[in-house]
């Protein structure tokens, strides 16, 4: 027998476990790594790289095998396909897709200009640009945020500073909506919770409520002084219903905290947690967090080095506390080629919006990964049968 | 402008079936012939029409190579060689010469025994077939002919599986065949050397995908397999040869070796004699200095995994059994299926294709009932699991085997254009090169930049050298005039004239032309006519009209003629020597614009 290395006998542990941990597991490799991931359909995403100069953006289709279900043994189809491609002459920090449309918008994370792209029909699988949004923003080399209402005409959100949102209607350019504010913190997040509410998180940890109607609306609820430089937002919301009535928000800091509200009171938190990270990275620009859309009290955090987290916020306290994950994916980390645990950080990662347990990750390395995790901790969990 | 033109031939937008034409320098290759696995009657063979409407294809055909052992690839070889009839070389590697003849058996009884069609090739077909091959080493060229030579390279895939390098003067094609950049356990990954082809060929049909890894597909083996043997179930898993198979074998032994699991691994004795067979071929055949890249171990010294008896099938518990034949359609793996089906606690595991008209791939389709040759039933109560591990090239594998051969241009087969415009765009913006995508059926005609080698005869440089003088300095070229004579696209000969003044010119070289005029008047005013023309056109040059009524430019002699029948069709004869090339030409384009109507005669 020959010598195994300890980073062999990790990689081998993580392999067998993840029989069990997860019902599905696909491992992809993009030819450069991406920092978005944006549904564009119930089997599709789009993906986009983060170079300097060019870069491609993709639209895939998930494998068929994952969606076969009960038919799932007779399907042999676990690749990728890319359904749409097209170029970019810069970098890619942002993409949103628009419901109900063939369109997205991307910004490059240093301009604040939009682009504007149609990722085609079946007749064409270029993704062609369609134009430009330049926008007046009060920073002039900060990126942009970008959301779309729930409902509507085709309209994008788009702000670098609180003082700078604006909505803004997509044909035509024109804008529908300016937050008429003098507030000149920096955005992490933007996120339309209905047609025309939207919550607003500054990188000091401050969320604003605002609502596209009313341009003086604006409400804010502070950090109240929580550590860490730098915060960012996931929240859920029901879509099903015209006006939130609830909607949880939760926030993660630069230094591993995340503080659940409601939208009813941000005020006050439910809960809040201190999360048990290793960091491996100084940098905070792929801290994310999100909501599980169909499970309760589920939440996903990454950035912080090349896992993703999954916790279950049911447990956790107003006061804070140390938490355990229920999940956590490794896989990023697991390189066949290279051994090399160290260096890869997760960038991104989103839910799929029916499927419970469907998440799809994507790391710097270039991997691309979509997993179906097994919730060993509740009784109506998965079984591997 | 010379050319090189590639037709896939098939209709329409039908992909399952790889033939392609190539014609270079004046050579007619075919690249794989195979069947189209999707049809039962005659579309499931290459449409050779286009090659010639009836008879023989042995005189449109310079040779035949076959790039790997699966039958959309070389299914229709007996039929093509046979049925419509070739008799020229077939090229393809030893693995495959060795492999090809018993896959095509196989098929063929499935196809007329099972299926009882007529229009098919016999038994004596194959071999007649298989006595035209000619066996293939990687990495070493073979003149087909005088001008036409080929080379194989690895291809990875399967066993034997070849990129082929064609080769006439200067004019290049590598084809693909099918190949895989990433590495896989025991086959390696392709490679090729920066031969610079004028064109690349390969398929379009992975293309557009971006494969699972290698790790999650064999997981999900292992998965499926740990929790059918956990609940007492028996897995059957059917297999060609000990190929694919072998690495299935090594990852279930390292499994059970960590996870000490108890359960028997068998596979078939059956298995074992084929096993010999292909471990000879592979040896032979990877000891070509592959890259050593894939786990290399005996492939027999397993420690969990036992020879299979037939008395074993009705043993209790659970259990893992490899068995021949692949696709369930006789044999050791068909009589453990049928005793297997109808528990729904047992798994069948199909690594493969397989071929229409078999139970494999009935049960594939998701068939539950199955009627056996006796009338009788059988229902399929097991777990179906279709599982492929084929190793194939995707859009990112496909890049990097133009970086490492950079082609010319590129030219893909079996897509929808305008499904693959990105990739065109990707390829064309990377690697500032044309990308090609016939249609099947279409031909595409690349434009080559072929240089012509020159040699010097001795006479010439031993005169030169007589010449006297300083030697001549290799930082100053001397030019040199000479004529290239072509036929059918290809360099029959060259022919050197020295610079001017030179004693020893011995060659006379002088081009005619027929120019042909509609003109009513007589022959001798004709002539008066052209030189007239020309006088009042070519200032400064002799004209002269000679008493026979011919016109003369410097040397260059017109001559008119026509015929009783066709009084008004007048043609004139122009002739020149070499050295009035230029105005040889000049003349013959002017004359064909016709003489102008209204001219004084003098």
């Amino acid at each position: 027998m020959y010598e195994i290395s300890s980073d062999e006998n990790e990689f081998e542990d993580w392999f067998i476990e993840s029989l069990k941990i997860y019902s599905n597991i696909h491992e992809y490799q993009l030819e450069h790594p991406t920092r978005v991931i944006e549904w564009t359909g119930e089997k599709n995403v789009c993906v986009a790289g983060y170079n300097l100069s060019k870069n491609e953006i993709l639209e895939l289709l998930l494998p068929l095998k994952l969606f076969a279900d009960d038919n799932q043994g007779l399907c042999a189809e676990r690749d990728f396909k890319v359904v749409h491609g097209g170029f970019t002459d810069g970098s890619i920090h942002c993409l949103k897709h628009i419901p109900g449309t063939r369109c997205v918008v991307t910004n490059d994370g240093s301009s604040s200009k939009l682009q504007v792209w149609d990722v085609g029909g079946d007749d064409c699988d270029v993704i062609k640009k369609t134009g430009d949004i330049h926008l007046k923003t009060a920073s002039l080399d900060k990126g942009v945020k970008i959301d779309s209402p729930l409902t509507g005409n085709a309209s994008v959100l788009h702000g670098s500073q609180v003082n700078d949102i604006q909505l803004t209607e997509l044909t035509s350019g024109t804008p529908l909506y300016t937050l008429g504010t003098d507030i000149p913190d920096v955005l992490s997040s933007l996120r339309f919770v209905s047609g025309s509410v939207f919550l607003a998180c500054s990188v000091n940890g401050d969320v604003y409520v605002g609502d596209t109607r009313s341009p003086s609306y604006l409400q804010k609820s502070p950090a109240g002084g929580r550590e860490g430089n730098h915060w960012c937002m996931g929240v859920r919301a029901d879509s099903s219903l015209p006006e939130p009535s609830s909607c949880s928000v939760a926030r993660l800091s630069s230094s591993c905290q995340a503080v659940v509200s409601d939208l009813r009171n941000l005020k006050s938190p439910v809960c809040q947690a201190q999360l048990n990270v290793q960091r491996k990275t100084t940098s905070d620009e792929f801290l994310i967090v999100t909501w599980a859309p169909a499970l309760d009290n589920c939440l996903a955090v990454s950035g912080f080095d090349g896992m993703v987290q999954i916790y279950n916020t049911a447990s956790w306290r107003p006061e804070l506390m140390e938490f355990q994950p229920i999940f956590i994916h490794r896989g990023h980390m697991m390189s066949d080629a290279h051994f090399d645990t160290s260096s890869s950080v997760v960038t991104t990662h989103v839910w799929h919006p029916s499927r419970p347990w469907t998440v799809l990750s994507a790391a710097g390395d270039g991997s691309v990964h979509v997993w179906d995790w097994v919730d060993n901790t509740t009784a109506s969990s998965k079984s591997l049968a | 402008m010379p050319e090189i033109k590639v037709t896939p031939l098939g209709a329409g937008q039908d992909v399952g079936r790889s033939c392609i034409l190539v014609s270079i320098g004046g050579k007619n290759i075919m690249l794989d012939c195979g069947m189209h696995m999707g049809y039962n009657d005659d579309r499931r063979f290459p449409d050779f029409s286009y090659i010639t409407q009836q008879g023989r294809l042995t005189e449109f055909l310079d040779c035949v190579i076959i790039s790997h052992f699966h039958l959309d690839h070389c299914g229709a070889l007996p039929y093509m060689s046979e049925m419509v009839g070739y008799d020229g070389p077939i090229y393809m590697t030893h693995p495959t010469k060795a492999i090809c003849p018993i896959l095509l058996e196989d098929f063929r009884k499935i196809t007329v025994d099972k299926k009882g069609e007529t229009n098919f090739f016999t038994s004596q077909m194959i071999k007649d077939c298989m006595k035209k091959v000619i066996p293939l080493n990687l990495h070493q060229t073979v003149q087909v002919d005088d001008e036409l030579e080929i080379k194989a390279y690895y291809a990875g895939h399967v066993l034997g599986a070849a990129m082929v390098q064609i080769k006439v003067g200067s004019e290049s094609v590598v084809y693909t065949g099918d190949y895989n950049m990433t590495p896989d356990r025991h086959l390696g990954a392709a490679w090729i050397d920066k031969c610079r082809p004028d064109i690349l060929i390969s398929e379009s049909t992975y293309a557009t995908t971006i494969r699972d890894s290698k790790r999650c597909r064999e997981r999900d083996f292992l998965k499926k397999v740990h929790e059918t043997v956990e609940r007492g179930g028996k897995v059957l898993i059917p297999v060609f040869a000990l190929g694919r198979a072998q690495e299935l074998c090594i990852l279930l032994e390292t499994f059970w070796e960590r996870m000490n699991m108890k359960a028997p691994i068998y596979f078939s004795t059956g298995l074992t004699e084929k096993a010999n067979h292909y471990y000879k071929l592979f040896i032979t055949w990877t000891n070509q200095k592959i890259r050593k890249t894939f786990v290399q171990r005996n492939m027999f010294e397993f420690k969990h995994i036992k020879a299979f008896d037939r008395s074993y099938i009705d043993n209790p518990g659970p259990m893992v059994v490899f068995a021949t034949p692949g696709m369930l359609h006789a044999g050791l793996s068909l009589q453990i299926f049928r005793k297997w089906a109808g528990n729904e606690k047992n798994m069948i595991i199909m690594p493969g294709y397989c071929v229409q008209g078999t139970i494999g791939h009935k049960i594939l389709n998701g068939q539950k009932k199955l009627e056996l040759e006796n009338r009788q039933t059988l229902e399929v109560k097991l777990q179906v699991e279709y599982m492929s591990f084929s190793a194939h090239a995707d859009a990112k594998g496909i890049m990097q085997l133009i970086r490492m051969a950079e082609p010319r241009n590129m030219l893909l087969v079996h897509g929808e254009a305008k499904k693959m415009e990105f990739l065109k765009d990707k390829i064309e913006q990377e690697f500032s090169i044309n990308c090609f995508m016939p249609a099947n059926g279409e031909t595409s005609t690349v434009a080559t930049n072929p240089s012509v080698p020159v040699d010097i005869s001795l006479n010439l440089l031993k005169r030169e050298m007589a010449l006297g003088g300083p030697l001549p300095d290799p930082k100053k070229p001397r030019t040199m005039h000479g004529t290239l004579i072509m036929k059918d696209n290809c360099v029959s000969s060259l022919i050197f004239f020295s610079d001017f003044g030179c004693p020893w010119l011995e060659h006379q070289l002088r081009f005619t032309c027929r120019v042909q005029l509609q003109d009513a008047h007589s022959d001798s005013d004709t002539h008066i006519r052209i030189y007239t023309h020309l006088k009042s056109v070519l200032k400064g040059y002799t004209i002269q009209h000679l008493p026979d009524g011919t016109v003369m430019v410097e040397s260059i002699v017109i001559k008119v003629s026509s015929s009783p029948e066709e009084p008004n069709t007048k043609v004139l004869l122009l002739s020149w020597s070499y050295q009035d090339e230029d105005l040889g030409s000049f003349l013959s384009t002017l004359l064909k614009k016709g003489l102008p109507a209204a001219l004084s005669s003098m």
